[in-house]
């Protein structure tokens, strides 16, 4: 049995459905990201999970245990906000110590924590601070320094990176990473952004307009995305409509060979996969490029062929001209069906 | 004119009544064609202070002043929670509602739960007084705080819940050290506002509830002017003093934060 089961969520904002029929299972020491699109309602599953707010229907259990009943300062699940909300009337020492202040340590027990805490996020020394002295990359550290402190059952983060420069953000990844590593903490993690749940969650939910579209092991959600909304938000080299004929996969572009299943609507595959002027290789397409830009590493271009649109990312290489006539290949094995 | 300027106009504004109460509470013999008074006496002032009345009329008037300032804050922070945090049908209403008792003439309200309060038995009794003190401080209240409350995050509260605390403590924790500076301003404001209330105290008062007010009120229209004006000084001394205590809340609007220590 999973340690931490949500059952058939549903949330609803003044009429307007937020959370669909959400089923997620975590297993206890589990890093999962939500990924999606703002509005998704990702953030919502955090609040209901964190009991800051209510569901219209559903179930939330913790090693078995009914959730939903259970007030917020009574479920051992913390939440993690974009922005650090440290007390400012506190300081650093006083903010990590809050929860366990709220639980009547004693006081020698509360500054040995907080002093093991600051060592763990780097950051000893900084006691006496107000939180108004900090950076905002050290204060988001002190906010999970505090809710750490607490040593709570699962671990909520709601996009705590986004509002930081891309540097301070790279960093604290590695230490939300590292801290993972060592403490093997239940944790959800919200984001909007794939590298970023890539980079830390071994498993990925993909939540789109309240309803969860894919949830599977992140590097296989990037290579191999499940389903027409899940390519579309992870990104592919294109996705071709058609229909099976036999064991090939009949469209406008021309016929593929895979191991589709009967009932194949739609092919996919991803951007770096596709391969430009192979003359080694058969069959191929003929496509115009209209738009292409360096990312780094790789240039993408935007390809059109019958209509449909086709991106393609190439490694190192001189440019290709824009208006320039290419020809494309697709091997078989990197083609992927779709589900709709 | 200088912002400088203005702020020196205006504490002369000020201080300037409390110098003419402070020379004629001690000058003997001034008569008229005299610039200064011929002499300086502590007597009169002296003779006040000891008054048992007086010390009697000033002790209720401070418990009133004290008591309705606590009853407004626990009464107005809830009101103006719910005011300001949360959306509902007829909000403006009910905030207008609060409002009224500062367009409403005193004298007619006061008339009205005259009757009330002597059916009730709460005539003539020091918490008739609060009760009914707190019809013309609520309003103040609840205005000071909807406003600091309307731009304060709540999101502080909820991250003190889900780290585990309690509603208890995060009223205690959270809320209040939040909201200090403006939850001061707004029991300072209903201090002064039941400190200086006469006709309210009168008609529930009754005559048995005797407050400092209403000893100047009758000093006045005496006409000693030595007696009024060291009635006065004793009558605002406490709120010099209030105010000197909290000025450090003043001068930050209230917005919620806390002062820089």
């Amino acid at each position: 049995m999973s340690y931490l089961q949500i059952e058939q969520l549903t949330k609803s904002y003044a009429k307007q459905t937020i959370l669909q029929n959400i089923n997620l299972n975590l297993n206890q020491g589990e890093f999962l990201a939500l990924l999606g699109p703002s509005g998704s309602g990702k953030s919502t599953i955090l609040k209901l999970l964190a009991g800051i707010e209510a569901p219209d229907a559903g179930e939330i259990r913790l090693a078995g245990h009914l959730l939903n009943p259970v007030a917020a300062h009574q479920r051992e699940i913390v939440l993690l906000f974009q922005q650090p909300y440290l007390f400012p009337f506190l300081s650093v020492a006083e903010n990590i110590g809050f929860g366990l202040k709220a639980r009547k340590v004693a006081k020698k027990l509360i500054a040995q924590k907080v002093a093991e805490l600051l060592d763990l996020i780097e950051l000893s020394g900084m006691e006496q601070r107000k939180p108004q002295q900090l950076s905002g990359g050290q204060q988001q550290r002190i906010a999970l320094a505090r809710a750490l402190a607490v040593q709570p059952k699962v671990l909520l983060l709601d996009e705590p990176l986004s509002s930081l420069d891309p540097e301070i953000r790279g960093s604290l990844q590695g230490v939300i990473a590292r801290l993972h590593r060592e403490l093997q903490m239940t944790t959800i993690i919200v984001t909007h952004d794939l590298s970023e749940a890539l980079a830390l969650a071994e498993r990925t939910a993909l939540l789109i307009n309240g309803s969860l579209v894919a949830d599977l092991p992140s590097i296989e959600l990037f290579e191999r995305p499940p389903n027409r909304a899940a390519a579309q938000f992870v990104g592919v080299g294109a996705i071709i409509a058609g229909h099976m004929h036999g064991t090939t996969f009949d469209s406008k572009l021309g016929q593929f060979n895979g191991n589709f299943g009967p009932n194949t609507f739609h092919v996919a595959i991803r951007p770096e996969h596709i391969q430009i002027n192979n003359s080694a290789l058969q069959p191929s397409i003929a496509a115009q490029i209209i738009e292409r830009r360096y990312l780094g590493e790789r240039w993408e271009y935007r390809l059109q062929a019958a209509e449909q649109l086709i991106v393609v990312r190439e490694a190192g290489q001189a440019p290709r001209d824009i208006g320039q006539t290419v020809d494309l290949h697709f091997p078989p094995q990197q083609l992927f069906a779709l589900a709709d | 004119m200088s912002y400088r300027s203005i702020v020196w106009v205006l504490a002369l504004i000020l201080l300037v009544p409390i110098a003419v109460f402070l020379i004629y509470a001690f000058a003997q013999g001034w008569f008229f064609p005299a610039l200064w008074p011929e002499r300086w006496d502590r007597a009169l002032f002296l003779r006040q202070l000891a008054d048992p009345q007086l010390r009697r009329a000033f002790g209720q008037s401070l418990v009133i002043a004290t008591g309705v300032s606590g009853l407004a804050l626990m009464l107005g922070y809830p009101a103006a929670r719910v005011l300001e945090l949360q959306a509902f049908r007829g909000r403006g209403l009910i905030y207008g509602l609060f409002f009224l008792p500062t367009v409403v003439p005193s004298v007619a309200t006061g008339i009205g739960l005259n009757i009330v309060f002597l059916r009730l038995g709460l005539a003539g009794t020091l918490f008739g007084v609060m009760l009914v003190h707190l019809i013309p401080v609520l309003p103040y209240v609840v205005l000071t705080l909807g406003s600091s409350l309307a731009r304060y995050d709540r999101n502080y509260e909820l991250q003190a819940a889900v780290l585990g605390a309690s509603p208890w403590f995060v009223f205690w924790r959270v809320s209040v050290p939040m909201l200090l500076p403006s939850l001061v301003v707004a029991g300072v404001l209903a201090f002064l506002i039941s400190w200086s209330q006469y006709v309210l105290s009168l008609l529930i008062g009754g005559g048995q509830i005797i407050t400092l007010p209403m000893l100047l009120f009758s000093a006045a229209s005496g006409g000693n002017q030595s007696l009024i004006a060291s009635l006065s000084l004793i009558f605002i001394a406490p709120l010099l003093l209030l105010l000197g205590l909290v000025a450090r809340y003043l001068g930050s609007p209230a917005t919620g934060a806390t002062p820089r220590p």
